[in-house]
């Protein structure tokens, strides 16, 4: 039983996260609405970034997790919060590797949903402007 | 060596006193139901729900504009360029940036996702010209219409034709 317990505790948090992303229609909307320019994998391509373990470095801050949220393709695309919040944690865990944290919070609909209302319009000047700060900031605590 | 073995007997003899064979089963049948509870893990979860076949049973004509696939195509065929469905004619370079669409394939019944990558870098091949348009969107929905040009993220900007190639299953929310 202590046995168990133990798996329980140590899978519990990761079932429960994976709980929230329908895998199938998570890709089926990435495809639709993300891919056509980032590419199956997320590599991307010419000026399009790349998000394969990549992305996980915006969460370091709350701006760069704002972030993932207000960029145009995100914050103005056609799908509902619900969707948008399950397509980014699907990157984030599909693609996301090493720059990922095991224990990052996922995105709520609340929270993309109160996000999107301020799309970016000059994306990457901010995008330049917030790896440097991610940079500094992890060169801090590295000191 | 002597020390060695006797740690090992020592540590042998210990858990055969303080342990039964009921507890080994209780600890393996832990681990087992523990196991179990691998699948849920994201990516295991997502390799497992590719349920659609990837390569779906098709019948029809690939150089003609009524094949399933074309549903939402606004170009030359590349079937009919040198190409075909899923590959670009020699000489040209398939473009990493697309337009993605959805068909309902008439043999199964069932949506997919078709990726529509252009073939760049010769100038237009002129030949089966077909504009089907079904998902298409006005131009300021730039992800969703075909009428710009998704020769991007290649060497050359030229369009030549275009492929319909089978990426996936679409999601069906019923």
């Amino acid at each position: 039983m202590r046995v168990l317990l133990a798996i329980l505790i140590v899978l519990g948090p990761l079932a429960g996260l994976a709980a929230d992303i329908n895998p199938q229609r998570a890709k089926f909307h990435y495809q639709m609405h993300c891919e056509g320019c980032h590419t199956p994998d997320g590599t991307g391509a010419m000026s399009v970034p790349r998000m394969k373990d990549q992305v996980g470095l915006f969460l370091e801050t709350q701006s760069g997790r704002d972030y993932l949220v207000r960029v145009p393709g995100s914050a103005i695309s056609a799908l509902n919060d619900e969707q948008l919040a399950e397509v980014l944690n699907w990157i984030l865990v599909e693609m996301g590797g090493d720059s990922v944290a095991a224990d990052f919070e996922p995105y709520t609909a609340n929270e993309v949903g109160d996000l999107r209302v301020e799309p970016l319009n000059e994306v990457e000047r901010y995008r330049s402007q917030l790896l440097l700060e991610i940079a500094e900031q992890r060169s801090r605590q590295a000191n | 060596m002597k020390i060695i073995d006797r740690l090992f007997e020592r540590k042998a003899r210990s858990l055969a006193q303080h342990s039964s064979r009921r507890s080994m089963l209780r600890g393996l049948g832990g681990f087992l139901v523990g196991a179990s509870a691998l699948p849920l893990l994201p990516v295991a979860r997502e390799a497992s729900a590719q349920t659609g076949p990837t390569t779906p049973q098709e019948e029809g004509d690939q150089t003609s504009c009524d094949y399933w696939r074309y549903c939402a195509i606004d170009g030359f065929l590349c079937s009919c360029c040198g190409g075909t469905a899923n590959s670009c004619p020699p000489g040209t370079e398939m473009s990493p940036i697309t337009w993605i669409g959805t068909c309902r394939n008439p043999v199964d019944g069932r949506n997919y996702v078709i990726s529509y990558n252009d073939c760049c870098g010769k100038s237009g091949c002129g030949s089966c010209l077909c504009q089907r348009d079904e998902g298409d969107r006005p131009i300021y929905r730039s992800d969703k219409t075909n009428d710009v040009n998704w020769c991007l993220g290649t060497t050359s900007s030229t369009y030549h034709c275009s492929s319909a190639i089978v990426v996936g299953l679409a999601f069906d929310n019923k």
